[in-house]
């Protein structure tokens, strides 16, 4: 229901950098998720957000109105802790009155809103239990409840699903996102789970080191990840290391083979690179060879089979082509790559396997940018 | 965490806590049928400190309801009957109320603060509530007469604030077991995070404090009354040199020109006191919430 915009954020504590130049604008409506491995700034914004802590520099904007030295209780903003913090001393159907109460609403306005809510959260089984009595979804819908009561401006989700299980948690993610779109309310989701980050956000932060990694839509971050960090950070990906050809054509070579690859145009002739791609877009050839026009094919041996459910992964120690190629270009670390597990009787581990990369799927970027994600953690 | 787990050990040293945690364990061995077998020993240490602990209240009672020959009501009766008995008891009831509703006044919100916004401060704030005992009530009650009393020029003893006075010695007494059941109370809490879920709702800290806090700590607040109460009822030094005639300082002289009458009455007064323990631990274990201490998901 608001618009936010944190402008230039920066925040330490001692002489630890917690967040350093974050500006981000949340439109109204949207869900945004902060992304990012754990002590990278994650709850650190969201606290400068709803008030809990303050900026060194930098402002919180909402709706146009600088709020950034109004305290918590003066924001409107909502808010779900991890670890729930419901009261104990009250009922669920308490917990989601407070709010109201604190507004000073008539009692009978109270009453039907938190009925309401109550019925929305599925909670009109529980609305006179107290927290101890509930399970952990519940307590978790409670808060939501709780948080949304208020009719918040802003809505702040601090890893709001980290303490129930994993089936509960993939129910109220949607049940989150419906709940949010239903009701329209500007959201902040932190969160370290990217399959949640990417199943229900608008948009997602990726966040390292308290800086902003990359924003966009979970699509782009998936498929177009326009940093290493954020390619590593989500989801499995393969890194092998190509040379570059002609910066200006954007061709890169391996094995002696020349191929264009995206984004590869604009870097140094000569240079070592990455050519990033995800396991379940390689292709296996075969026992061995072969070869496809503008692609590129990697040989190796299988590791290690791992079942992963509809795939599984197999692990490929890459089997140099020409030994003279080794002292040239350093062999890929360790390639994964996903079949589906119906086929995968047919490379054993210790057998040879040949893939193709298709590179046209795949994206090249300098090496050196590229972070191992949680290794500086 | 599990639902039979006690948080904060802290809370179980506690009088209340200990009645609760009796209850469960009472519920606990109705619901199996043959338990474990009570060892031998168990039942020896019990049997002797319940001799040690019972034969002088038997002792007293024999001697108060005798009149050196025979058993009687008598003393008992005149005891209670007694001007001097009734002035006395009011005045400590009255003196212990007060000093149980400071301690809780300024405790609970200092332990509050410290726990929220202050925790540099803490050590500092737990090493002031434990001078008592580091520092005796006769210092303390030598030090308070030469500051207030009859020879200083700030006489408060001579003043209308003369209660003033015993109620601060009160205060200062009690305090080891105030601060430390309340603060343990907190501790076993998330404070800090439920100001911030109450703050974010849009309260501020004094409806926090009063809607959020208290309730929540309601075990341990009943536990700093129950150790307020009974201390400041029993408390003898200071009462009786800074010359107020409190019960216990009245029960002292009786003994003296009316020994049965005297341990008819200490009987009594140790009716009274348990029945505050009992009447307080009845209001905890009603206050809904106080399982969460221990049941949370905190
Ligand atoms: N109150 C504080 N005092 C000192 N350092 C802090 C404080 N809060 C956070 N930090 C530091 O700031 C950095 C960012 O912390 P933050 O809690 O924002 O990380 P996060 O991304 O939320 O991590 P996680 O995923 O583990 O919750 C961390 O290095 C942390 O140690
Ligand atoms: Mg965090």
């Amino acid at each position: 229901m608001s618009r936010l915009e944190l402008i230039g954020i920066n925040k330490r504590f001692g002489d630890q950098i917690a967040v350093s130049d974050f500006s981000l604008t949340v439109e109204d409506g949207e869900l945004v998720s902060f992304l990012g491995p754990s002590g990278c700034g994650k709850t650190t914004t969201l606290r400068m957000t709803a008030g809990f802590e303050s900026p060194d520099s930098g402002a919180v904007i909402v709706d146009g109105v600088d709020v950034t030295d109004l305290p918590p209780n003066k924001r409107g903003m909502g808010m779900v802790f991890q670890g729930y913090a419901l009261f104990p001393n009250m009922t669920a159907a308490e917990n989601v009155e407070f709010g109201l109460a604190v507004r000073k609403r008539p009692a009978a306005e109270r009453q039907t809103r938190v009925a309401e809510l109550l019925d929305l959260f599925g909670l009109a089984r529980v609305a006179e239990s107290y927290p101890h009595q509930m399970s952990g979804g519940q307590q978790q819908r409670v808060a939501l409840a709780r948080a949304v009561a208020i009719q918040p401006g802003v809505l702040l989700l601090d890893e709001p699903l980290s303490a129930v299980d994993a089936k509960v948690r993939e129910e109220l993610r949607t049940e989150i996102r419906r709940m949010q779109v239903q009701l329209h309310i500007t959201t902040i989701l932190v969160t370290h789970d990217q399959s949640e980050a990417l199943s229900i956000s608008d948009r997602v932060v990726v966040m390292s080191r308290g800086a902003i990694e990359e924003v966009g839509t979970p699509t782009q971050i998936y498929a177009e990840p326009r940093s290493a960090f954020t390619a590593g950070f989500i989801g499995a990906m393969n890194e092998i290391p190509v040379r570059i050809v002609s910066g200006a054509g954007g061709v890169v070579e391996r094995g002696g083979r020349r191929v264009t690859a995206p984004g590869a145009a604009g870097l140094v002739d000569g240079d070592l690179a990455m050519l990033l791609i995800r396991p379940e877009l390689l292709e296996p050839l075969g026992s061995t060879g072969g070869s496809l026009n503008g692609d590129l094919t990697v040989t190796g041996r299988v590791e290690v089979q791992t079942f992963l459910g509809a795939t599984t992964r197999l692990l490929l120690a890459e089997l140099p082509a020409n030994p003279d190629d080794r002292s040239v270009l350093p062999a890929a670390r360790r390639l994964a790559v996903d079949v589906p597990s119906a086929t995968a009787g047919r490379w054993p581990a210790g057998s040879e396997l040949a893939v193709r990369i298709p590179v046209a799927a795949s994206r090249v970027i300098a090496d050196g940018t590229a972070i191992q994600p949680g290794g500086h953690a | 965490m599990s639902g039979t787990s006690i948080a904060g050990e802290a809370t179980e040293e506690t009088l209340p806590a200990m009645i609760v945690a009796a209850e469960k364990a009472g519920k606990a061995r109705r619901r199996v049928n043959r338990g474990p077998r009570v060892p031998v020993w168990a039942i020896v240490v019990l049997t002797l400190s319940a001799v040690y602990f019972l034969l002088p209240l038997y002792a007293t009672a024999v001697y108060g309801f005798s009149n050196g020959k025979h058993f009687t009501l008598q003393p008992l009766w005149d005891g209670l009957g007694d001007p001097g008995f009734q002035t006395s008891l009011r005045l400590s009831l009255f003196y212990s109320v007060l000093t149980t509703l400071l301690a809780l006044a300024v405790v609970a919100p200092t332990a509050y603060m410290v726990e929220l916004r202050f925790q540099r401060l803490r050590s500092t704030i737990e090493f002031l509530s434990i001078l008592p005992f580091v520092i005796p009530p006769i210092i303390l009650v030598v030090g308070l007469s030469s500051m207030y009393g009859i020879k200083s020029p700030v006489n408060l003893l001579a003043s209308s604030w003369a209660p003033v006075l015993l109620m601060g010695g009160y205060f200062i007494l009690t305090l080891p077991f105030t601060f430390r059941a309340i603060d343990n109370a907190l501790r076993a809490v998330d404070v800090r995070t439920l100001t911030e879920a109450s703050s974010s709702l849009g309260a501020g800290t004094i409806r926090t404090f009063m809607k959020v806090i208290v309730p929540s700590i309601s075990l341990g607040l009943v536990s700093a009354a129950l150790l307020a109460f009974t201390t400041a009822m029993g408390e003898f030094t200071l009462a009786a040199l800074l010359g107020y005639p409190t019960f216990p300082v009245y029960l002292l002289n009786v003994n003296g020109w009316q020994p049965h009458m005297g341990e008819a009455l200490v009987l009594v007064s140790f009716l009274i006191t348990w029945a505050g323990v009992i009447a307080l631990a009845a209001v905890a274990r009603r206050t809904p919430g106080t399982q969460v201490v221990r049941g949370g998901p905190m």
